[in-house]
């Protein structure tokens, strides 16, 4: 941290304490864009930080993927079934030219975790997803304002049950709690004035409708100001509020950054720039990622990749999308794995961070290793050829050597101490190369991104 | 320093805090960690359980004439006392009732009953009467959220079975989490490990998923062999879907689990006709796996740590209907089962020559069940979780 002279957001320049290698370069991809294969990795490194980044923050466009994306959800739509709109947003994070676009919309779904075991509505499950993607890297007032007001958001937190003279807060405190100001930054005053300011919000034919009979046009106590409020003036004034600009820079380092690599100074000046951008996020994902911060020492493997980016990396990684895997089967094992997609645990999300590693979810990672693996991913099964992906990038045959290459690539280093027991576990196995591929997999070193 | 093979050996020796790595829980070094927690294992009759054949006023005579092809026979039932007795099917409750394990309230329901299967699961899965909150917060969830840190990483309540987790379980803050086959708990591949491992509780991330990673495999060897113990032993629990998934809530408990609440659910209840057989076979699955995990318990010297609470969302009508079935009804028994339990019968048995309009009149609010339950063993707020006041029952062993 005592390198750390001026600012944490300045731009990283490489130099001998933290050099522009291999672990870098994997580092990015992990932490931005679930992780990128061998040649990506290579091209990367050669062009420097600077292109690395600005292919991430530009995202490609591919016609054919969004026109596969949208039969496939169209398809869940007709089906009716959760486990097809969850496939298909897994589709989407496994073969989408824009990684980062579908990292941050993860991102979204946490910070709005919206439950379809409430809005029981596929439709507008994956309405409010296009909506997070859409302005994912957009003004937040935009997507706060999209989201807020779609009917998805407007069932999961009751706005239709809140009118003049009958409050529900429902959505009032979660749109302070969670949304925008975070715990602390206002009173339980100023939840019931909220409330009110939100009366007359509804749903009808299938969009946010306002019904002025229903709202409560009095005088409104909030945030130490008083007067009549309706809840666009509501959002306006959380959207000013510096705690606001503080939640995000906390939202967006908690999911870029890792555990306790953030001073709060860090966090403060992040805020302050974001609130000087008119909460841009794009312009804050961009500032974290170029950063010094995003690539010091302390950054590099310091955070616990979460079940969607654990299963999209690792299948990103080793060029496991042709033919794809069972988006299906993907999706069944981020459950496993404590993320069942569309369905946050509540209100809140998920937790992140360490919490993904109880028992249950670590025996998942391992068991879901040991299905790549032995091909039941895919439906059908098939026969995983680890050997040829190794020899279009490596030319030895020593099972210690290709060990490491598989750790290069997964975690941009090949700890010896890891690696080794993994060779000697793997050398009397039926098939080598595939057990050893499965331990590697299922290492801890694996759940560190 | 201690390698992974030492590691395993002396795990379920030496006394780490819990003793065992555990099964959903964060590690085995986890501070503050309530060995001695009190649990909540909720078994759900789904499908409105037909109270009087099963807590049969046997004395009131008006039974025999509205149960006329219903009618359980007085001599063939477990006597509880000289008024009501338990189906015949239930020798297994009977001997938890004879041992003081088992209370019984009667006439448990609520105010301005509904008929519907699945509103009146969810006033009592939510505690609420409003639909605004049916698919919002369930009780145990509101439960675990009075108690629960922002943070926790081991869900507070697990659900067991294959149906959506159920609205009960939902918190604003506390998770739920659901289990479906012990597959999940058992590990396909045991990762290879550095040789050797830092035992010392380092705060360090990659030490702490080093040591997630040990104690997931530890778990799972341990709960290997409470699956070859517990079939070596036979342990008694009836091979029925019932039986399973409390066998598997015990073996939970005994790797040292650490959430508070267990849900479960027996479904066939809703027997509109030819219910005699059916009721039958429920009723004993019911009991005779009650009795085993209750046993199981007992042995593993758990049993003062777990009440077990069991509920319909609905009675039958008194009067059986014309397919030898009954109809929806209203208020009907709750149990409630376990060594911390006082025992024995709560409540009046319904009067059957007051009813209304030919229902059971509803003797004890269900409130009332979750406040004693909140209040004299979860230790929650139960005016707090119920939003309001409910006066208390003398249903657990006040110690």
């Amino acid at each position: 941290m005592a390198a750390v002279s001026h600012s944490a957001w300045e731009p990283y320049t490489p130099d001998g304490d933290a050099p522009w290698n291999l672990q870098r370069v994997v580092h990015l991809h992990r932490r931005a864009a679930f992780a990128a294969p061998w040649d990506v990795l290579q091209g990367d490194l050669a062009d420097g930080p600077q292109a690395a980044v600005d292919r991430l923050i530009q995202g490609d466009k591919s016609p054919a993927f969004e026109s596969m994306a949208k039969t496939i959800g169209d398809a869940a739509m007709a089906s009716g079934s959760p486990g097809r709109l969850k496939a298909w947003w897994v589709y989407r994070m496994l073969m989408s030219p824009d990684p980062l676009g579908e990292r941050l919309t993860l991102m979204w779904h946490n910070h709005f975790a919206t439950s379809n075991r409430k809005v029981q509505d596929l439709v507008l499950m994956r309405e409010q997803n296009d909506l997070l993607r859409e302005h994912a890297r957009a003004p937040f007032s935009k997507l706060l304002t999209a989201v807020v007001k779609h009917p998805a958001m407007l069932v999961w937190l009751d706005a239709d049950s809140n009118r003049k003279g009958h409050p529900n807060e429902n959505l009032a405190r979660e749109l302070m709690e969670l949304f925008t100001l975070g715990v602390g930054n206002y009173s339980e005053q100023d939840v019931k004035g909220a409330a009110r300011a939100l009366t007359g919000w509804t749903i009808a034919g299938g969009q946010f409708a306002f019904r002025e009979a229903r709202h409560d046009a009095g005088e409104v106590e909030l945030l130490g100001d008083r007067g009549p409020l309706t809840g666009d003036d509501l959002l306006e004034r959380l959207l000013k509020h510096p705690a606001t600009a503080e939640r995000l820079a906390w939202r967006i380092c908690q999911t870029l950054l890792g555990e306790e690599v953030t001073p709060q100074a860090a966090l403060d000046e992040l805020a302050d720039g974001i609130a000087a951008h008119q909460l841009n996020i794009g312009w804050a994902v961009e500032t974290v990622l170029r950063s010094h911060l995003f690539f010091s020492n302390e950054n590099l493997r310091s955070r616990v990749s979460g079940p969607m980016e654990y299963v999209i990396g690792v299948l990103r990684a080793l060029e496991l999308r042709s033919p794809p895997p069972s988006t299906l089967v993907l999706a069944e094992w981020a459950h496993r794995m404590g993320q069942d997609l569309f369905y946050p645990p509540n209100v809140g999300g998920w937790n992140e961070g360490r919490t993904w590693l109880a028992t249950r979810t670590v025996v998942a990672r391992a068991n879901f290793a040991d299905a790549l693996v032995a091909g039941r991913l895919w439906r059908p099964a098939r026969e995983l050829e680890p050997d040829a992906l190794i020899r279009r990038h490596s030319q030895s045959d020593k099972l210690a050597s290709r060990v490491t290459w598989l750790a290069k690539l997964l975690w941009g280093e090949c700890p010896e101490d890891t690696t080794a027991p993994v060779v000697k576990a793997a050398r009397s196995a039926e098939a080598p190369l595939s057990r050893a591929l499965a331990l590697l997999l299922a290492s801890p070193e694996n759940s560190l991104a | 320093m201690l390698s992974r093979r030492q590691f395993l050996q002396t795990s379920s020796v030496i006394s780490l805090s819990p003793a065992l790595p555990c099964v959903f829980t964060k590690t085995a070094y986890a501070a503050g960690s309530e060995q001695d927690a009190k649990s909540l294992v909720v078994i759900q009759l789904d499908g409105g359980n037909d109270g009087l054949n099963t807590v049969v006023p046997f004395g009131d005579d008006e039974y025999g004439r509205s149960r006329k092809r219903l009618r359980l026979q007085a001599e063939k039932l477990h006597k509880l006392d000289d008024h009501v007795g338990l189906h015949p099917s239930m020798r297994a409750a009977k001997e938890l009732f004879d041992d003081g394990r088992l209370s019984i309230v009667q006439g448990v329901g609520y105010p301005n009953p509904d008929r519907s299967h699945f509103r009146s699961m969810k006033i009592w899965q939510t505690a609420s009467f409003d639909d605004a909150d049916h698919d919002g917060y369930g009780w145990l969830g509101r439960t675990l959220d009075t108690k629960a840190p922002s943070t926790v990483d081991t869900p507070g309540a697990i659900y067991v079975g294959d149906q959506e987790t159920p609205v009960a379980l939902w918190g604003r803050r506390s998770q739920a989490t659901a289990l479906s086959r012990e597959e999940d708990l058992r590990l396909l591949l045991s990762p290879a490990f550095r040789q050797e491992q830092t035992l010392e509780p380092d705060a360090s991330l990659s030490s702490f998923v080093s040591r997630q990673t040990l104690s997931a495999v530890a778990a799972s060897e341990e709960f290997e062999r409470q699956q070859t113990r517990a079939t070596r032993a036979s342990s008694g629990y009836p091979n029925t879907g019932l039986g399973t998934r409390l066998n598997l809530i015990s073996q939970l408990l005994k790797s040292g689990s650490q959430s508070r609440v267990y849900y479960t659910a027996q479904s066939g209840y809703d027997t509109h006709s030819a219910q005699l057989y059916t009721h039958s076979r429920l009723l004993r699955e019911f009991s005779e796996a009650l009795s085993a995990f209750l046993k199981d318990l007992k042995s593993a010297g758990l049993d003062d740590r777990a009440v077990v609470l069991a509920f319909s969302e609905f009675g039958r009508r008194v009067k059986e209907n014309d397919s030898q079935g009954t109809d929806h009804g209203t208020a009907g028994p709750v149990f409630l089962a376990g060594a911390p339990v006082a025992g024995g019968l709560f409540g009046a048995a319904p009067d059957l020559s007051d009813l209304d309009d030919g229902d059971i009149r509803t003797q004890v609010d269900f409130r009332q069940v979750y406040s004693t339950l909140l209040t004299d063993w979860l230790g929650a707020d139960a005016a707090t979780v119920l939003a309001g006041a409910h006066d208390n029952l003398p249903l657990l062993r006040q110690s």
